[in-house]
């Protein structure tokens, strides 16, 4: 459990990166969630800008920063869709403050801490998208939840190889 | 103030994101605006969902994402197309060369086939029927997806400035895609036919159901809303039907793949087809652009080279004609030139007597009883239909044939060792 808790002043600190990365990785987060289908058909189980959102989102520690970031690139993910505009936004928004929040809390270099969260929030995710379609649109939606468990586990292996990447572009003192 | 926006910021910042968006979601379930739509023989206006601002948005969207989809794709392309036409290229040359002449031949027979489908547009003017042809398609490139599995969209190279307009029909040579959505100048949005916003007339090819055709969760498209039918079977192909103004009629769509009872109407049944066009992997589409005839230069050279052809080939089969029906005249033929002409006997009515069909005559048989043609018993004054052989007699021999005149010729006739036996009328038979 002590793993699991920050104790050093280190595991507190805010990660900071230079802004080539801030602008990159969402836009190739972007770019490669609306391609990769083409080559994976049905079975690309991620979802990359949730994945960029909370990576930010925890190593950033600021619920503000979070919420911006996932705003953003919920709407770029909505405007690529023939959707309402806000649906992913509303998602991507709530788990970018909640990994924020969550992320002051817990220390954000474990892999098993960075897995278990990728795979709640994009359950969490799916979730918001599925009330906002049916309860906030008033729009006949159905979906399969395995499909979802499937891109939740897709996303928290998927983190496993992303997150410890965009470690090393961390600007270190 | 300070202590309560310092305290809070987080949660305020939250909240106005969240209810910013859901203001915006709010404004876009609005009345959908309606647009002129100027898609060359199709509707005359298409119902656009989005505001100014929404769309302003997508193109926002599809303007940061598409020309970086665009590089990737045309670097796997550049790749792929460096190694099939630098490096692999056995055989090319044979198959080259096949290819041409299939092209030639091609084109000659497209030529054909459009003088047909030009009648056929002139006999339906006649009877005011219409019907839409294609005549003029844009090929175009997939470069991106939606990335949503709620939203079954993909995006293609081509823009208004190739002449694309929302709501013009995609097809592969398999079967319809979908539809043009949003256009912006070097890309455009086609919602495929296995979104569940999306829809199409169809009709099934053997029952002639029609349906709207709509995607369901699963990404497969489906016929709705149909009162259940014990027709429907499994492999029936389904047809565009014509009646949506954007796909032309008898397109190819797919197969029934299974029937589904509407989990909220009991007596209606969801088809679920499977697609012809294979959705998940579309690489190259065409756009249906226009479908008014406009003939190229090409085409016109063709269609009258056609013509020409079909005069010269009209011609050659009149010439071959002619020397048949020469040749046929000078054969000899199966009767007899030496022969006496015959005159025609004529009836009382004047009309030429048609001779009634002679009768063959029963071989003798071998060892005669009272039952072969032509015995003893037979009586001569017997008025009673010889035809059979097939007759079962009666007693007094009434059935007996009447054409077996010979009767003591079997026995005047002694059989010899080496002669072969002469073949017994098939009386038993009957029996």
């Amino acid at each position: 459990m002590e793993t699991l808790i920050p104790d050093y002043r280190r595991d507190l600190e805010i990660r900071r990166y230079p802004l080539y990365v801030y602008v990159l990785a969402p836009l190739a987060a972007v770019v490669l969630q609306a391609w990769l289908p083409r080559l994976l058909g049905r079975f690309a189980y991620m979802d990359l800008p949730l994945l960029v959102t909370v990576y930010f989102a925890l190593n950033r520690r600021s619920p503000i920063h979070g919420t911006l970031l996932g705003a953003v690139l919920g709407l770029a993910q909505d405007g690529l869709t023939q959707g309402a505009i806000g649906i992913h936004g509303i998602a991507n928004t709530v788990c970018g403050f909640l990994a924020a929040s969550v992320g002051i809390r817990i220390v954000v270099e474990n892999n098993l801490i960075r897995m278990v969260m990728n795979f709640a929030l994009t359950l969490l995710s799916s979730a918001i998208v599925m009330f906002v379609i049916r309860v906030l649109l008033g729009l006949a939606w159905h979906s399969s939840w395995l499909d979802e468990l499937l891109r939740a586990a897709g996303n928290g292996l998927i983190g496993l190889v992303l997150f410890p990447a965009l470690d090393r572009t961390q600007i270190r003192d | 103030m300070e202590f309560f926006l310092s305290r809070y910021r987080n949660l305020i910042v939250l909240s106005a994101a969240l209810l910013l968006q859901v203001i915006g979601l709010a404004v876009q379930v609005r009345r959908p605006v309606t647009v002129a739509a100027d898609v060359a023989g199709g509707p005359a206006v298409h119902v656009s969902r989005d505001g100014r601002g929404v769309l302003l948005i997508r193109l926002w969207a599809a303007s940061l994402v598409t020309p970086f989809e665009r590089v990737i794709h045309g670097s796997g392309e550049g790749l792929n197309g460096l190694w099939n036409d630098y490096i692999d290229l056995r055989h090319t040359k044979d198959q080259n060369k096949e290819l041409q002449q299939t092209i030639d031949r091609l084109r000659l027979e497209q030529a054909e086939l459009r003088e047909d489908a030009l009648q056929g547009q002139r006999l339906q003017a006649m009877l005011k029927f219409r019907e839409s042809y294609i005549y003029q398609t844009e090929p175009a490139q997939v470069i991106g997806t939606s990335g949503s599995s709620q939203s079954r969209l993909i995006y293609l190279d081509r823009g208004a400035e190739d002449g694309l307009k929302p709501d013009m029909a995609v097809i592969t040579g398999d079967g319809i895609v979908g539809k043009v959505r949003d256009v912006f100048a070097h890309t455009a949005q086609v919602l495929m036919i296995n979104d569940q916003t999306s829809g199409a007339g169809v009709v099934l090819e053997t029952t002639r159901i029609r349906g709207i055709l709509r995607g369901n969760a699963a990404g497969q498209p489906q016929v709705i809303n149909i009162l259940a039918d014990q027709r429907i079977q499994k492999g029936e192909h389904v047809l565009t039907a014509g009646g949506d103004q954007i796909f032309p009629r008898g397109l190819p769509v797919g197969v029934v793949d299974n029937v589904q009872r509407d989990p909220e109407r009991g007596s209606f049944i969801n088809v679920v087809i499977k697609p012809a066009a294979d959705l998940q992997h579309l690489d190259e589409v065409l756009v249906i652009t226009s479908l008014d005839a406009h003939l190229s230069a090409q085409q016109q050279a063709d269609l009258a080279t056609s013509e020409e052809l079909k005069g010269a080939e009209a011609a050659a089969e009149a010439e071959r004609k002619k020397a048949a029906l020469e040749m046929e005249e000078r054969l000899p033929g199966l009767k007899d030139p030496n022969a006496p002409a015959t005159a025609p006997v004529l009836g009382p009515d004047g009309k030429p007597v048609v001779a009634p069909p002679v009768a063959p005559k029963p071989i003798p048989a071998k060892h005669p009883d009272r039952f072969s043609p032509g015995s003893a018993v037979d009586s001569p004054g017997n008025g009673a239909d010889s035809g059979g052989a097939n007759e079962a007699p009666d007693a007094s021999g009434e059935s007996a044939p009447k054409a077996a005149a010979p009767k003591a010729q079997p026995k005047a006739q002694p059989a010899k060792p080496n002669a072969p036996a002469p073949k017994t009328p098939q009386l038993g038979r009957a029996q």
